[in-house]
């Protein structure tokens, strides 16, 4: 190419040159409408749940992205190739940071040492959402998961005045009426039933969700015993 | 035109371009250590999810688009100012400006509201990366737009036209390094 160098001022100048010759404003266009596609399709891929996809479009689409912007927008491939012998270095070396420590900060166990800082940081923070030692078969307190779970709506207390209630109708609940519990058909089944499977299945509300798949069959049974107890006169 | 920034060539490339290019690789390395640092700690920390779950998709991918469409302007400038078209040239860099200015006053809004709602910088680990990756980030954006005020300027009386495209270079990595930001701190959640 260094023949052509002299009549057109520079060598990198003519490489740079050529590297144009197939790029117009239409090309330029072309590649931000695929750019704006490919976001859509990162912004829908979680909408699908499934963990795989979000990551896939996630993180490969922005790959992507970046690829196409560095080629078409920047040029980088029109580039002498040491340019791109350092800017791989450099990312090379952030990799080198990552899988050099990753290993230690990502455990927080290693083998000669414990953050426990760490794991009780994670401990309280889940407990705080609400996806404690709930969720640990033996630590299930179901005072303690009413209140956090079924709180917001039937009330701490179970006295179907959680914050939420007055925007629900039917409204939730209220466990420590006897008049709810007069009804005959309300009996143990029938709470274990709501509870697994939700209002509508007991030809209820679906306002009241079916959280048989949040709590096992044991724990269940715990909540409808809680319920049953706030019964005035549970025996 | 600047001799020494177009003409010495002994490096087989405009020795402005080849600075511009030098200054990318240390920005990788900035923004690319802060990344994997937060990736790190996404993974260790599963109480982050919840976290993550408050940031606001729908602003983050308005702010993308925004992003993409100032690197069109950008690169549409760097074609008009190689026909040697300046005063072109000059206007699609406003139009870039014109991107970066919406982008931060987007950021502001999404911050302020972010930051009423109690995640503030010092809620916790994820709110800390947070501000702090959008706001180097924002800071490059502002410099960017700055820095294509000055240029447009030469460009409209038809000076310096190289450093439209060095400063293009610039606002596509801008815009690159938000194409990873979006998906760490919007999507993945
Ligand atoms: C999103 C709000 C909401 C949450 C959370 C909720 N419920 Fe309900 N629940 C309702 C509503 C509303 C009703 C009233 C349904 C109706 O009358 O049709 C109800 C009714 C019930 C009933 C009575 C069904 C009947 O026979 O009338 C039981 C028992 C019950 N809920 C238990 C629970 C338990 C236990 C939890 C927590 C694990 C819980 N609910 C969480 C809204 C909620």
């Amino acid at each position: 190419m260094s023949e052509h160098a002299a009549s057109h001022g520079t060598e990198a100048e003519h490489g740079h040159e050529e590297g144009h010759a197939h790029h117009g404003p239409k090309d330029y266009i072309r590649i931000w409408l695929v750019l704006v596609v490919l976001l859509a399709v990162s912004v829908a891929g979680p909408f699908l749940e499934i963990k795989v996809i979000t990551l896939l479009t996630a993180f490969g689409i922005a790959v992507v992205k970046a690829f196409l912007v560095c080629k078409h927008f920047m040029h980088l491939d029109v580039q002498p190739k040491y340019v791109l012998y350092f800017l791989g270095t450099a990312l090379a070396f952030m990799l080198l940071f990552f899988f050099g420590v990753a290993p230690d900060v990502m455990n927080h166990e290693g083998q000669n040492w414990t953050n426990m800082a760490a794991q009780e940081e994670i401990e309280r923070a889940l407990i705080a959402q609400g996806h404690g030692p709930a969720l640990e078969p033996g630590a299930f307190d179901a005072a303690t998961t009413f209140a956090n779970t079924c709180g917001p709506c039937h009330g701490t207390g179970g006295a179907g005045d959680g914050p939420a209630a007055a925007a629900l109708e039917p409204h939730p609940a209220n466990f420590t009426d006897p008049a709810f519990w007069a009804d005959p058909t309300r009996d143990h089944e029938h709470i274990v039933a709501t509870i697994t499977n939700g209002g509508a299945s007991v030809g209820r509300s679906a306002l009241m969700a079916a959280f048989g798949g949040q709590f096992d069959a044991e724990q269940i049974e715990a909540l409808a015993a809680h319920v049953e107890s706030l019964n005035p006169n549970h025996e | 035109m600047k001799p020494v920034a177009t003409t010495r060539t002994a490096a087989g490339i405009q020795t402005g371009r080849l600075a511009v290019w030098w200054l990318l690789a240390s920005e990788i390395v900035i923004f690319g250590g802060l990344l994997v640092s937060y990736i790190m700690h996404r993974l260790a920390h599963p109480e982050w999810a919840d976290y993550a779950s408050h940031t606001n998709t729908w602003i983050g991918t308005v702010n993308t688009l925004v992003l993409l469409s100032s690197s069109l302007s950008a690169v549409l400038a760097h074609h008009a100012a190689e026909q040697g078209d300046g005063k072109k040239a000059a206007k699609l860099l406003l139009a870039t400006i014109g991107g970066a200015v919406a982008f931060l006053v987007i950021k502001s809004f999404e911050w302020t509201h972010e930051i009423h709602e109690g995640f503030t910088i010092t809620a916790n680990g994820f709110w800390a990366f947070y501000y702090v990756a959008a706001g180097i980030h924002a800071s490059h954006v502002i410099v960017g737009a700055i820095l294509m005020g000055w240029v447009a300027w030469q460009a409209n009386q038809n000076r310096e036209l190289q450093r439209v495209e060095l400063v293009g270079i610039y606002w596509h990595f801008v815009d690159v390094v938000w194409i990873f930001l979006f998906p760490l701190l919007y999507i993945a959640k």
